[in-house]
């Protein structure tokens, strides 16, 4: 087994209406893998990637980044972390009014100063990069258009390719195939799974579909109630670990 | 026995008010010579006050003693039960009392006389004034053109200088932005002053302004410039407060600055219903400048008083001619341009 990128040991996360999504979570992420995270909406999957990244600050535990504790972060080492661990979201969360090469330059915000953001200036390299990016999720035609007037698998690729401009080690990905086409889902994945074998980014994937599960991930956890209740191999989820996971009136789709 | 709940509140002010519609209605048929000045002095009226809302506070304890229904508890008390029809109608009768009461008082209070509309004097001298109106004499008309003018500068100077303070203000005044306890109490208070400088009618700012800085269009300019910072703040932070919140979170989980995050999340999502508001804004500053020309505020109004003082009714036709073309003309643009960009 390769080395670990990410290690999570007994977090908890407790909302301040007194919601509590995390209730002791322990695991450990290795780099360069494909990690599904499976479970019941509400199981707590959202607030586990949300906190990673620090949109969530959970109450108690610890998430080692590359040896040091994100939950200590302050300030600007929050920004840094954001910039190497991307994220995309199940609803896209582009800028609808601005060009879809605008939407992914806002990947390279973090290294660009204020006043230059404020102008637009941003630096020719990154300029190229992002053509070339767009180009890889195969929307460079698209470039100069709203990014509100594509369709919601153009939108979800031109998130990627914002992902793919902050130069990540790791892709948090928050349900990013729930509200697009089933027929679409398997795009979105293709190119969730270029980016892990290609590129070497290790992907954290929140999904509802399990046989998206089995057919992309290199490792599952299924958390229930804010537990994990199951990690291993994807194709490990027989019947039994399925009721386990579900509970019991749950059917396959 | 309650003594003060919310219903008894309302009650005891809703039955006061009734009992001096009874009081004074007769008083004003009755009399032969009314004289409000006798009944409506000092300390008569002050003992009175209080006659009055002691005996509501009675009547509206009775009622809740024999159980009626009455507005206080339709209010405040939806669930309670009552036995028979008529008490649970009880509310209904006073509703209506206190509707025909006090319309009956209006009517004796604005003085409204069906004789003095058809009044034949009047009659002429509304006629005078109408053909003065409906012949204009365009002789002033350059005049006026130079006024309105100053008019239309006055509100674009207001709009220019109030819309890029009320753009950095409102996201102060956004709920979703000032979410830190600190920033709340910031947001708070700002709210607040805003509030009382938006109550203030631009009239009466003009008036503190032409003693402030002397009678003419810069007092006018300042009193809409005052009205205009409180409204576009105010319209401006509900565009902030209208956002999703999916583009915001987008840039936050790039890396980006708290700046950057306002720049490219908020920033692109407001600034078309921003520019709509403020072409607005200076659409209705122009018709808000006319009417404050009126105390000494400049430009067209000013004019237009005078020719009035005068009794110049050609004149004032001309200027009301000038007036509604270029209300009708901005008025027209301003809300095709919004459409256009929306």
């Amino acid at each position: 087994m390769s080395k670990e990128i990410l290690d999570i040991q007994n977090l908890e996360m407790t909302f301040p209406n007194g919601v509590q999504a995390l209730k002791g979570v322990s695991l450990k992420v290795y780099e360069g893998e494909f990690l599904a995270i499976i479970g019941l909406s509400g199981s707590g999957k959202s607030t586990l990637l949300r906190s990673i990244n620090r949109l969530n600050t959970p109450t108690r535990g610890v998430i080692s980044y590359k040896g040091s504790d994100v939950l200590k972060f302050k300030g600007r080492e929050i920004s840094t972390l954001r910039s190497n661990v991307a994220m995309i979201f199940q609803k896209f969360n582009l800028v609808g009014r601005n060009t879809v090469l605008t939407n992914v330059l806002m990947g390279a915000l973090s290294r660009t100063s204020f006043f230059k953001s404020l102008f637009g200036a941003f630096a020719k390299e990154d300029v190229e990069k992002a053509y070339e990016y767009l180009k890889l999720v195969g929307l460079e035609s698209k470039a100069k258009t709203r990014a509100d007037q594509l369709s919601g698998g153009q939108q979800q690729r031109v998130a990627i390719a914002r992902t793919l401009m902050q130069n990540p080690d790791i892709l948090l990905a928050d349900e990013p195939v729930a509200s697009l086409d089933p027929a679409l889902s398997h795009t979105i994945m293709d190119y969730l799974k270029q980016i892990n074998k290609e590129l070497g980014i290790t992907v954290l994937c929140n999904l509802h579909h399990l046989d998206l599960v089995k057919s992309y991930s290199d490792r599952t956890i299924a958390l229930k109630d804010g537990t994990l209740v199951f990690e291993g191999s994807p194709e490990k989820i027989n019947e039994d670990w399925f009721k386990e996971i579900y509970g019991e009136e749950a059917r396959k789709v | 026995m309650k003594l003060i709940s919310k219903r008894i509140l309302f009650d005891t002010f809703f039955n006061a008010y009734l009992f001096s519609l009874i009081y004074f209605l007769p008083m004003y048929f009755f009399a032969e010579s009314f004289d409000k000045s006798v009944y409506l002095v000092g300390k008569t009226i002050t003992s009175l006050f209080f006659i009055f809302v002691a005996l509501g506070y009675v009547f509206s304890q009775l009622f809740i003693f024999v159980s009626l229904k009455t507005l206080g508890s339709l209010l405040f008390e939806p669930y309670a039960q009552y036995t028979s029809k008529f008490k649970k109608t009880f509310w209904r009768k006073c509703l209506s009392l206190i509707i025909l009461g006090t319309l009956v008082a209006s009517v004796v209070m604005t003085q409204a006389s069906f004789i003095d509309l058809v009044d034949r004097d009047g009659i002429s001298g509304a006629m005078r004034l109408f053909s003065g109106i409906f012949n204009p004499n365009f002789d002033i008309l350059p005049k006026a053109i130079l006024a309105i003018i100053e008019t239309i500068y006055i509100a674009f100077l207001a709009t220019f200088i109030a819309a890029p303070f009320a753009f950095l203000l409102s996201f102060l005044g956004a709920k979703n932005v000032m979410t830190h306890p600190t920033a709340f109490v910031c947001y708070l208070s700002l709210r607040t002053f805003l509030n009382i400088v938006r109550s203030v009618e631009p009239l009466i700012w003009a008036i503190i302004f032409s003693v402030w800085v002397g009678i003419g269009p810069f007092a006018g300019m300042m009193a809409l410039m005052l009205h205009s910072l409180a409204s576009l703040t105010k319209q401006y932070s509900e565009i902030v407060e209208c956002i999703s919140d999916g583009p915001v979170e987008g840039i936050r989980a790039t890396g980006a600055s708290t700046l950057q995050t306002v720049l490219f999340g908020i920033v692109p999502q407001i600034v078309l219903p921003y520019i709509s508001f403020t072409i607005y804004r200076w659409d209705i500053n122009v018709r808000m400048a006319t009417v404050i020309g009126l105390v000494g505020g400049g430009g067209i109004g000013t004019m237009l008083i005078q020719y009035q003082g005068q009794a110049l009714w050609q004149e004032v036709g001309c200027i009301v001619v000038v007036i509604a073309v270029v209300v009708w003309v901005l008025d027209t643009s301003s809300a095709y341009i919004r459409e256009a960009i929306k």
